[in-house]
């Protein structure tokens, strides 16, 4: 061997070198803080979504809408009661896994924000708002609609849209609407569901109600996600023949469905979706223009009216994204997070959750009403229908809402 | 065993367990939990696959099942969540049992045996999405209700140090089987089994097990993330990622060694943490570099990273003696 300290190159100064460096390194995060602070106070506001993985378009819609509506907020002046703070985004990845949800939510909190929007997927809503509630840090769940979120009596989480139960209320009650409207044209139903928490559930309540309603299920038939291939499902339809085609699966299988049953021209009088993954995304249409129409889907989706809706649809496509409901729904709910701690005056969360449980916020953009929180959920909230006509996705009920009349029976 | 097998898994546990009262931050501990939990599955996945040479594409049936069954005994029988690891326990056993039994019995060996576990892990997610015992695709969702008898704690470090004692456990465990006379069963089971037979080993009840031993370790993991995280569904405790996971981190590691499912999964989640401090602004970083250690670790580091080390230690002996002669030598 026989090697001394200094043939290696090291000698006593370069040690001492790179120790000062390492130090001053290792001391700048902390001293950065303390810098910021000193200039106008932040309120941190975590962002939770899904940008990789298989819910990463959603994701990132979610994200487009949560950012632009902090923009818009810190543009007016951010939150007033806090002398103008600006809201900052602490933005995490939920990749498209619970637990990446919850580790997410562990360092927002580490970060010190004072609330979380978002989450997307139910079983990342779930398990995320769980953690927060660790925390007591409030949760305004964005999508999920999984009724187990809101059936667990956690106090920090909020949902501003509607749940499962809600929608598939809401859905049965406008397609009998829809359907007598039209002088009964639909009497049989084909079920086309994927066989997850979300497919199946709509499918086994599907199954129930609408015989009550009159409709008659010629057959259900499941497929996995992700299904490459929907030719045998488009055969046994074309061979059941049915007035109706209820799909309820996501964006891929939702749009290879519509595409083969397209190919092999199969026109039910209606695709009739809900919660329909792709059938109201701007994606869609603009991509697959012809099997896209006249799809009717029951969804979350902006009041049609709102000029703020508008201008928000114009600055997404303006960016080169498509539309879809949750950037409306992330936008919203930041507006509706931000008017809360504005009320609360505080970043304090008890005093924030408390702002929340009180809110009768309007300035949103959905076809809600004023907000009323019973039990974290948002009373007024409920989907509407839309159609895909031409290259656009129009409202068609309820007629409060409604942009144009409902293309059913399909021409 | 000796002292000597002991000591390095007792210092390292020490070292573990001092580590929350350094480092206090939430999300620290809450990912050292996640890896432990994924540390603790592979170490059962090493057991067949590393020691047996039995390579299982479907842990999850294990993983799986021991998330099941402590979530529907407290959920639906209302059985201690103590109680419930033990049982998860012992029913991911018996599943691995049974899965041999029917896998091994029919001489089924190498891919044909990885294509059967696989299939076995996705009939299990199919089953569990439609059955209404398993909440169907809902999932079940164990009560937050915080309080050490429910396995639920206020302190995230106490939740570490129960799963770190459960790894250390069963590193004393897979210390034992390379030490004992199962052990080496298991190895000549692995490097010829028509040679072990012919020697007079029972190769069968040998792998079997194994199989129950893997099957049971794997089942413990998948119990702990269902208490940590109190949420399953079909998705999560049968999909295919988790078998993956537990694949992977002794590959890295080192397959059939003591420590490789521990320094496997930290290295690929660790990296993957660390790239995400540094870069967290850039979406699926920590799966870029999770994939980087991958294709390296695969293309230079053949035997995991613990063989690396050794070859890296043994030529560093072999340059002090001067001598090739002691590199060919080195004793593993």
């Amino acid at each position: 061997m026989g090697r001394s300290v200094q043939d290696t190159g090291f000698s006593r100064r370069t040690v001492l070198k790179a120790g000062a460096a390492a130090a001053a390194v290792t001391a700048l995060p902390f001293a950065a803080p303390s810098v910021l602070r000193a200039q106008t106070a932040v309120v941190k506001v975590g962002i939770l979504q899904p940008v990789t993985g298989a819910l990463a378009h959603d994701g990132d819609l979610g994200r487009a809408g949560a950012e632009m509506a902090i923009n818009e907020i810190n543009a007016a002046g951010g939150i007033k009661s806090l002398g103008g703070a600006k809201l900052e985004m602490v933005f995490g990845d939920a990749r498209s896994t619970p637990e990446a949800g919850t580790q997410e939510v562990e360092r927002m909190q580490a970060e010190g924000v004072a609330a979380i929007v978002g989450g997307f997927a139910s079983p990342i809503c779930l398990a995320a708002s769980q953690a927060a509630a660790r925390y007591d840090l409030p949760y305004l769940v964005d999508v999920g609609v999984s009724d187990q979120i809101m059936a667990r009596g956690l106090t920090n989480t909020f949902r501003f849209s509607p749940g499962f139960g809600k929608v598939t209320q809401v859905a049965l009650d406008n397609l009998t609407a829809i359907n007598d409207k039209a002088g009964k044209p639909a009497k049989t139903v084909v079920l086309v569901h994927e066989d997850g928490l979300f497919g199946s559930g709509l499918a086994k309540l599907l199954q129930t109600e609408l015989p009550k309603r009159g409709f008659e299920i010629l057959e259900t038939i499941a497929h996995p996600t992700p299904a490459r291939d929907m030719s045998n499902v488009a055969l046994r339809i074309r061979s059941l023949n049915p007035d109706l085609v209820i799909p309820s699966n996501y964006y891929g299988e939702f749009v290879l469905l519509a595409r083969t049953m397209q190919q092999q021209r199969i026109k039910p009088k209606g695709i009739y979706a809900i919660l329909g993954g792709a059938a109201s995304n701007g994606r869609f249409v603009k991509e697959f223009p012809q099997a896209a129409q006249n799809v009717i889907d029951c969804n979350h989706w902006h009041d049609p009216k709102n000029p703020k809706a508008l201008a928000l649809r114009k600055a997404v496509e303006g960016q080169g994204k498509s539309f879809a409901y949750n950037v409306s729904l992330n936008y919203s709910n930041v507006l509706l997070l931000a008017d809360a701690i504005e009320r609360a005056g505080s970043t304090d969360r008890k005093k924030i959750i408390e702002a929340l449980n009180a809110s009768t916020f309007a300035g949103h953009i959905m076809p809600y009403g004023p907000t009323k929180f019973v039990n974290g959920q948002n009373e007024g909230a409920t989907p509407i229908n839309t159609q895909i006509q031409g290259e656009d996705i129009k409202v068609v009920y309820p007629d409060a809402f409604a942009e144009a009349k409902a293309n059913f029976p399909a021409a | 065993m000796t002292a000597r097998d002991l000591i390095p898994i007792a210092v390292l546990t020490v070292l573990a367990a001092l580590l929350p009262l350094v480092v206090t931050s939430s999300p620290v501990l809450n990912f050292l939990v996640f890896m432990l939990i994924v540390a603790l599955g592979a170490q059962g996945w090493n057991i067949l696959g590393g020691f047996g040479g039995q390579f299982s594409f479907g842990h999850a049936a294990f993983f799986g099942t021991g998330a099941y069954v402590t979530a529907i005994l407290q959920l639906r029988f209302g059985v201690n969540a103590w109680a419930g690891l033990v049982l998860a326990t012992l029913a991911g056993a018996a599943v691995g049992w049974a899965i041999g039994f029917l896998s091994f019995r029919s001489g089924l060996r190498g891919s044909y045996f990885a294509l059967v576990t696989l299939a076995f892990a996705e009939v299990f997610r199919i089953l569990a999405n439609a059955a209404s015992v398993t909440g169907g695709a809902a999932g079940l969702l164990i009560k937050l209700d915080v309080h050490p008898a429910n396995l639920q704690f206020g302190d995230r470090a106490v939740f570490y140090w129960l799963v770190l004692a459960l790894v250390a456990a069963v590193l004393l465990l897979t210390r034992w089987i390379q030490r004992s006379r199962f052990g080496a069963q298991l190895v000549a089971v692995r490097e010829n089994e028509d040679a072990a037979k012919a020697l007079g080993v029972n190769s069968l009840t040998v792998k079997l097990r194994a199989i129950a031993l893997s099957g049971g370790v794997t089942a413990l993991s998948g119990c702990l993330y269902a208490q940590y995280f109190l949420y399953v569904d079909a998705n999560i405790a049968y999909g295919s990622w988790i078998s993956v996971e537990l694949l992977l981190a002794p590959i890295i590691g080192g397959v059939g060694t003591v420590f490789g499912p521990v320094v496997g999964a930290l290295t690929l989640h660790g990296l993957g943490e660390v790239a995400k401090q540094f870069a967290g602004r850039i979406p699926g970083i920590d799966l870029i570099v999770f994939g980087g250690v991958l294709v390296l670790a695969v293309a230079f580091a053949r035997g995991g990273i613990l063989g690396l080390l050794e070859r890296v230690r043994d030529r560093g002996r072999g340059m002090m003696a001067r001598g090739p002669k002691e590199v060919s030598h080195a004793d593993r």
